[in-house]
């Protein structure tokens, strides 16, 4: 559907985001991974701010909750709050379990939680099927001014 | 089926689709929890408890609810509106169908809060395959909010 | 006072009279007198202070520390009873003895229920000696039993939260190992799969090496967390086993396939419990029923009868039995009778088991012998609410 859609992966791990580009290396959907490791960063990413003033606006972010500076929750409720940023989808990724992060992301706006799997091949395969549903299935609104 | 052990909610008042959509969800063995709303009204009296449906509890809300957008009587919008509206019922996941694509009735959706958006294929092939990829994706990939359908165990064998 | 070097004589000392600091409330220093002599006669080595009113008692209380209060019933100013007030005010437990004229024995039972120790006539004083020797009796045997009820408590305070310590350890110690292990698996796995054969020939070998081992560390990890949360959902409802046992058999609906196992369950009552870890109870036996199986495909029964006030829960199977040598070891936690090549899985169910049952009041224990099946048992306690619904198979 898309040429080649820029996902935005906040997380503090360069870990787990290099994982992330592993999974999605093989992906046909050729997408453009960026990625930031904290709240504060994310925000100034996705506000265009200061050096991110000709950043991408990203077409699908991957948000992990335990982030230094500013929390993830604090990330997607300032995401959703703004009338600009809010139609970008956000998937919350993230290995917390507990019944109060997944909550409060819904009650935030999260388009959806996904855990972070422990096992290597999930891992890979959670993050595919993430990427295949929001950008071969998913009508992403175009990208507005 | 006990209405407080839904998993999907789905919402058409298209026969075709609606049959078209349980073949798919049948397929992946999602078919026995999905409950079925004609229309927009009695959507809302499912997911609010009310009416025919006042024995319902907002303690056990379906983990998906997949809504046509163009129903009589009260349409997707409306719905939508009204479930992201209401804190007890805002966390509920939503995908909104459409034939459509229109850009605009999508910056309302997202505007809405809708946490997704898709396209109904023509072709019954792609139509099955999106169907499947909404069960799996939305139920399986996805952790619906706590308090959503019958506990699940942790699969350990030991 | 003697000169440096020199020892006073001390004659040869009879047995040392016994020590009685007393507080006598008497306005009448003649009585007090005979009070004091009747002590002394008898061999008690009597220090005495006399107070008349409160203030003066409350005073010699506080800086005299007397054993014994001996008050006489009527005081000019005062009322002998009122003692009583004044030493509980001072969170003082002292026995008073009351040293009076003729009083009635109506109004002497009366004063020895509001707390009087004892009540001993002014022409009885020969009584008195032998009243006080039981009331400093009684009062030793008191303290020495309310210090081994204060140690008790004590050690059973600490006892719990040791308990609360280990299992918050044991919580925390895992779910923070979860993620840097994460890594660890994730990376020697990836490791294996885009090396594979592109090193030198003891690469892959290390690297499997590696990786098995942070695998196994993950799942060892995860199971230590599962065990430790046990106990931390108290949350009990009524749990229809029927249910359970259904849901149950469709979560291990592959491995029965597989192995082509028949499971049959006869009518099974509602018990008192958490439903998640009943379902864990089950799945974890019937599990292992299937695991440890012979040649022949299992064949599994899981049944319920009452046993008095309680519900006997059996499973029993046709697998590969268990020596009864190896019946208590099998329910401690990571023990395993067999290699993990053998038979996979860490030997934490059992242990799972075990600590679900017992804290809902029950017991478990297995009957088997080596080759010839097991029946793994369990009681859980009938609760008020189930008598009305029940079952028999």
């Amino acid at each position: 559907m898309k040429t080649a859609a820029d996902l935005l992966v906040i997380d503090d791990n360069p870990a787990d985001v290099s994982l992330v580009r592993e999974a999605l290396a093989g992906s046909k959907h050729r997408s453009r991974i960026t990625s930031v490791g904290d709240g504060v960063e994310a925000l100034a990413f996705l506000y265009h701010r200061d050096k991110y003033v000709d950043a991408i606006r990203p077409d699908l972010v991957m948000l992990d909750l335990n982030l230094p500076k500013r929390d993830g929750l604090a990330v997607l409720a300032a995401m959703k709050a703004s009338p600009d940023l809010r139609r970008i989808p956000v998937v919350i990724f993230s290995t917390s379990q507990l019944s109060k992060d997944i909550t409060r992301s819904y009650e935030l706006g999260a388009n959806c939680y996904v855990s972070k799997p422990g096992n290597l091949t999930e891992f890979f395969s959670t993050v595919l099927s993430i990427e295949e549903f929001w950008l071969s299935f998913a009508c992403l609104p175009a990208q507005g001014e | 089926m006990n209405s407080n052990e839904v998993d999907i909610l789905l919402v058409d008042d298209s026969q075709d689709d609606v049959d078209l959509t349980m073949h798919a969800l049948r397929t992946e063995n999602l078919a026995n929890r999905v409950f079925i709303a004609r229309d927009g009204e009695e959507a809302l009296d499912f997911l609010f408890c009310t009416g025919p449906y006042s024995t319902r509890s907002f303690e056990h809300p379906p983990k998906l609810v997949l809504l046509d957008l163009k129903m009589p009587k009260v349409d997707g919008v409306q719905v939508l509106k009204q479930i992201k509206g209401d804190p007890r019922t805002r966390s509920i996941p939503v995908v909104l169908m459409t034939s459509s694509g229109e850009e605009k009735d999508m910056v309302t959706g997202y505007k809405l809060g809708v946490n997704s958006f898709v396209q109904k294929p023509v072709d019954f092939d792609q139509f099955r395959a999106m169907v499947k990829m909404l069960g799996l994706y939305w139920l399986v990939t996805n952790r619906p909010p706590v308090g959503s359908g019958p506990a699940n165990l942790e699969g350990r064998e030991r | 006072m003697t000169s440096a070097g020199t020892e006073l004589a001390i004659p040869a000392a009879a047995a040392p009279r016994p020590q009685l600091r007393a507080l006598l409330v008497e306005d009448n220093p003649l009585d007090a007198a005979l009070v004091v002599r009747a002590l002394i006669k008898d061999g008690f080595d009597v220090t005495a202070d006399v107070v008349q009113d409160e203030a003066a008692f409350t005073k010699a209380l506080r800086h005299g520390c007397p054993e014994v209060v001996l008050a006489d019933y009527n005081l000019p100013t005062w009322k002998g009873m009122e003692t009583l007030d004044v030493i509980r005010r001072e969170g003082l437990d002292i026995p008073m003895i009351l040293v009076s004229g003729a009083l009635g024995d109506v109004n002497a039972v009366e004063c020895i229920k509001q707390g009087a120790t004892d009540y001993v006539l002014k022409d009885s004083l020969a009584r008195l000696p032998a009243v006080i020797r039981r009331a400093l009796q009684e009062k030793l045997e008191r303290s020495l039993r309310h210090q081994t009820e204060r140690d008790l408590a004590r050690k059973v305070d600490e006892l719990a939260r040791s308990n609360a310590d280990l299992e918050q350890f044991a919580y925390v110690a895992s779910h923070d190992l979860q993620e840097p292990l994460r890594m660890v698996t994730a990376y020697t796995q990836l490791l294996a799969e885009r090396y594979r054969g592109k090193l030198d020939e003891n690469a892959d070998k290390f690297i499997g090496y590696a990786s098995e081992g942070a695998q196994r560390m993950q799942v060892l990890i995860r199971d230590l967390l599962l065990f430790s949360r046990m106990g931390r959902t108290e949350a009990r409802e009524r749990v229809e086993c029927d249910a359970v046992i259904k849901e149950v058999l469709q979560t291990l609906r592959s491995a029965i396939e597989q192995s082509g196992a028949v499971v049959t369950h006869s009518a099974l009552p509602a018990v008192w419990a958490n439903p998640t870890q009943m379902a864990q109870v089950f799945q974890n036996l019937i599990g292992n029923a299937i695991k440890f199986r012979q040649e022949e495909p299992p064949v599994i029964s899981v049944q319920a009868e009452e046993a008095g006030q309680q519900w006997l829960f059996s499973v029993r199977d046709n697998g590969i039995g268990i020596a009864p040598e190896y019946a208590q070891q099998i329910f401690v936690v990571f023990q395993r009778l067999h290699a993990r090549t053998e038979y996979p899985g860490n030997g934490v169910g059992l242990a799972i088991c075990k600590k679900i049952i017992e804290r809902n009041g029950g017991k478990i224990w297995m009957e088997s012998q080596a080759g010839a099946g097991s029946t793994f048992k369990f009681t859980l306690p009938k609760s008020d609410t189930e008598e009305s619904t029940r079952i028999r198979s």
